[in-house]
């Protein structure tokens, strides 16, 4: 981890604390209103001005970082509870079941994932479901788009791990199905689908503000960085900071968990899983070169 | 090898600048008799009987017999007079002599037949009171017709003067052809622009300019940056090419003439009848007062709008007396919620174990800019202790929920000039009317009987009838105007002479000279 581009990761990590610490950060209430300090640029009584209804824009960006963070962080857990559940029982039960629900994730795969989003959130604002607010509704919305990729993820180790010789030797010992799963199978599934998961957060933030910036996510007065840019549009050429903080932000936090998805792809697979692979794959050799000098013999 | 001394540098320059300078000095010339007006979506064909375009553009084509004048006075058109019977069941019209469709068909009384039976008595039009009401047309003299109804309308002269579907068809034109009487002809169409030429044969004030280029922009900061390159010469209108107060103001301070006159349309916020909440006369007072409408106008308008809480403006003929607008007070709308039964204070209010919690409709699409709108309503009301939760929904959703008075809260607009008062009392206040998708913004059957008498009211009595209306939603606090936005046009400075006609629904060209 050494060589990990720390300088470019760091946006990641600050966006985490910040969201965390987010209520001790901000020095204004983001959604108080000042009539008499429209439109400031940066000074000792906004750091980073006010927008067009003289809101701290410092404390307005530090609060869109907590609204991400969090909707983030539910969406992902969402997703990759239902993700992995689906896809891991498919692999494991096979035969028709495995069709039908690899054919339900296919299907959920082959459309953008923003698109289905829209699609749900066009669903969502029907009155049926005016019981949910309309940041529930988001991260719905994003949960149902996001899951199917861990499904696919999931089903896929799970398929190749039953193929292994100890889960053949689990079973002759009478171990049990939910025994097989959980203790073997489940964290080589969860290795890898968290590893993919933190490179898809920066896409989930980007996500988020996508909606918002389409006026179909975070419901005002709430801040968040999509709606501030979209906010921000109206009033680009008197005050073109209105666009660019929240743009910044955005940029650097997408950029950053990108970076670290990466990094945790080239570098963080576990050692111990590294361990055993190899471990396996010398013995599969070395009884390759048992039964070959037992053919030749 | 190339040799380039200081002189040939020099001269070369020159040329090259000279060079640079030829394509602008044509484009201005080839440009010199033709006004560029922005708008913000393509003409069509300009078919009367269709919704194709933005009603201006049928306005520089098609006449009227009567034309609707500043604060609704009623001007000659296609008619130089006109005589209503004292029972209102009949209406003469004396057609203006010598004047011809730009295809050299005369109009006459015969063309004028053909032209009202196209839409008088046919259902789709019902929506128009004369249309209803029609029974029959008589020719009375070559240029003489006579109207006749089932029942009066008072409010007819004024239908007369709108734009689609009542103007005047060529009766000779094929299908898709747009000819009429009116100052300007269609050259050309198509989905970028459409350019008309002056009718040098038009009865009334002609153009001094010889051609007319409406071209398509439909992003509004792509509109303020043709204009400033002098690629168009006025944008603006809210029913030609919107142009917003901030803008505006950025318009202004790099030369443009801006041209703002007081508007004749009312943004109000609704209350839902059907929604419990807002039934409590308590809530919608308190709503009412304490709503700054002057910050609006300020803030969000630039003072581009006048704060006011009478559901029409005075530039609205028979819009009643002018009520002061008051200041915002939110001790006064806390000690309604507490008369109302409500307890609470700034934190939030309780009432039978209800929270006073309401939901804010909103659509970007249907309304541009009114989620700003919300928020500073949001924010004032979170002050007196109203909790608001902003819905922001597709124009579709809008389209569903708001004629189901689905919703707390939502943003109207009446109709503004020529249409109102009695088009949008017609229909946004009337429990049978059948609005479609924009619904209606207070209905309740005392209100029907007192809309329905000042609509059938005509001559000395109608002022009276129209404020008894005028009044019962004022002491019931039915809905909560917040303010006028005014007319805003911005002009580049080659224009000269820029007024507006009387409606945005008309394309401006009197008076305009081109530098």
């Amino acid at each position: 981890m050494k060589n990990w581009p720390w300088a470019i990761l760091a946006p990641a990590f600050i966006f985490v604390l910040i969201g965390i610490f987010s209520p001790w950060l901000m020095t204004h209430d983001p959604a108080a209103q000042d009539y008499a300090a429209l439109l400031e640029g940066p000074g000792w009584a906004h750091w980073l001005g006010t927008d067009y209804l003289g809101r701290d824009m410092f404390s307005r960006i530090i609060g869109g970082a907590r609204t991400s963070l969090v909707a983030m962080v539910f969406v992902l857990v969402a997703a990759l509870a239902i993700g992995v559940v689906i896809g891991s029982f498919a692999g494991y039960v096979g035969g028709k079941t495995e069709l039908v629900l690899i054919s339900v994730i296919d299907i959920a795969l082959a459309l953008p994932s923003l698109v289905i989003a829209l699609a749900l959130m066009g669903v969502f604002s029907g009155a049926n479901f005016d019981w949910m607010s309309d940041y529930w509704k988001m991260i719905v919305a994003l949960t149902m788009a996001w899951w199917a990729n861990y499904a696919r993820m999931s089903r896929a180790v799970v398929v190749a791990e039953l193929q292994q010789p100890y889960i053949e030797a689990a079973r002759v010992m009478g171990a049990s199905h939910i025994w097989i799963f959980t203790r073997h199978i489940l964290p080589h599934v969860l290795g890898l689908v968290v590893v993919y998961a933190s490179a898809d957060a920066g896409a989930l933030v980007l996500a988020i503000a996508t909606l918002s910036f389409l006026g179909l996510g975070v419901a005002p007065p709430t801040p968040e960085w999509g709606q501030m840019l979209v906010d921000g549009m109206s009033y680009i050429e008197e005050n073109a900071a209105l666009v660019i903080i929240p743009g910044l932000a955005l940029t650097a936090v997408v950029v950053s968990f990108n970076l670290l998805g990466e990094a945790f792809a080239l570098q963080k697979v576990p050692r111990a899983v590294r361990g055993r692979l190899l471990s396996r794959k010398k013995a599969a050799r070395a009884a390759e070169e048992v039964a070959r000098k037992v053919v030749e013999a | 090898m190339l040799k380039l001394d200081r002189r040939s540098f020099l001269a070369t320059t020159a040329g090259l600048s000279f060079l640079s300078v030829l394509p602008r000095v044509a484009f201005a010339n080839g440009h010199a008799d033709t006004l560029r007006v922005a708008i913000s979506g393509e003409t069509g064909d300009l078919d009367l009987l269709q919704n194709v375009s933005t009603l201006s553009s049928y306005s520089a084509v098609f006449d009227a017999l009567i034309h609707y004048g500043p604060g609704g006075t009623l001007e000659p058109g296609l008619a130089t007079a006109w005589t209503v019977a004292e029972d209102g069941l009949s209406i003469s019209f004396d057609l203006r002599e010598g004047v011809s469709f730009s295809d050299g068909t005369p109009f006459d009384a015969t063309a004028a037949e053909w032209n009202l039976k196209r839409w008088m008595g046919v259902a789709d039009f019902s929506w128009i009171g004369i249309a209803d009401a029609y029974e029959s047309i008589v020719i009375d003299a070559p240029n003489k017709i006579t109207l006749k109804l089932k029942r009066p309308v008072p409010a007819a002269l004024l239908e007369l003067t709108i734009v689609r579907p009542v103007r005047f068809l060529s009766p000779s034109a094929a299908a898709g052809q747009p000819i009429g009487t009116g100052p300007w002809i269609v050259e050309s169409y198509s989905s970028t622009e459409t350019v008309l030429v002056r009718n040098d044969a038009y009865w009334g004030e002609k153009p001094t300019f010889a051609r007319l280029e409406l071209k398509v922009v439909p992003d509004e900061l792509a509109r303020a940056n043709a204009l400033r390159a002098g690629e168009l010469d006025v944008i603006g209108g809210d029913w030609v090419a919107a142009l917003s107060p901030r803008r505006a103001q950025a318009l202004a301070s790099e030369g443009m003439t801006i041209v703002a006159e007081p508007g004749t349309a009312t943004t109000i916020l609704g209350f839902s009848p059907n929604s419990p909440m807002m039934q409590d006369k308590a809530v919608r007072d308190a709503i009412f007062l304490g709503i700054d409408r002057t910050a609006v106008a300020t803030v969000l308008f630039e003072g581009f709008a006048d704060p006011t809480v009478d559901i029409f403006p005075a530039t609205v003929p028979t819009a009643g007396s002018r009520t002061p607008v008051p200041a915002r007070d939110i001790a006064a709308a806390q000690a309604a919620l507490t008369a109302g039964g409500w307890a609470g204070d700034a934190s939030g209010w309780t009432k039978d174990g209800a929270t006073l919690e309401i939901a804010f409709l909103v659509s970007e699409e249907s309304f541009p800019g009114s989620r700003r709108i919300a928020e500073m309503i949001q924010g004032m009301l979170m002050e007196v202790g109203v909790k608001t939760n902003i819905e922001t929904v597709d124009n579709a959703t809008m389209h569903d929920r708001r004629p189901k008075f689905d919703y707390d809260l939502t943003f109207f607009g009446t109709y503004g000039a020529p249409y109102d008062p009695h088009g949008s009392l017609g229909a946004s206040f009337v429990t049978a009317s059948d609005t479609g998708p924009d619904g209606k913004i207070y209905v309740h059957p005392d209100l029907d009987v007192l809309v329905a008498t000042a609509l059938e009211t005509g001559g000395d009595a109608r002022e009276g009838a129209m404020q008894a209306v005028y009044d019962w939603l004022r002491d019931n606090t039915a809905a909560c105007p917040l303010v006028v936005t005014q007319r805003l046009w911005a002009v580049h400075p080659r224009v000269a002479g820029f007024t507006l006609p009387a409606t945005d629904y008309d394309l401006p060209f009197k008076g305009i000279t081109l530098g």
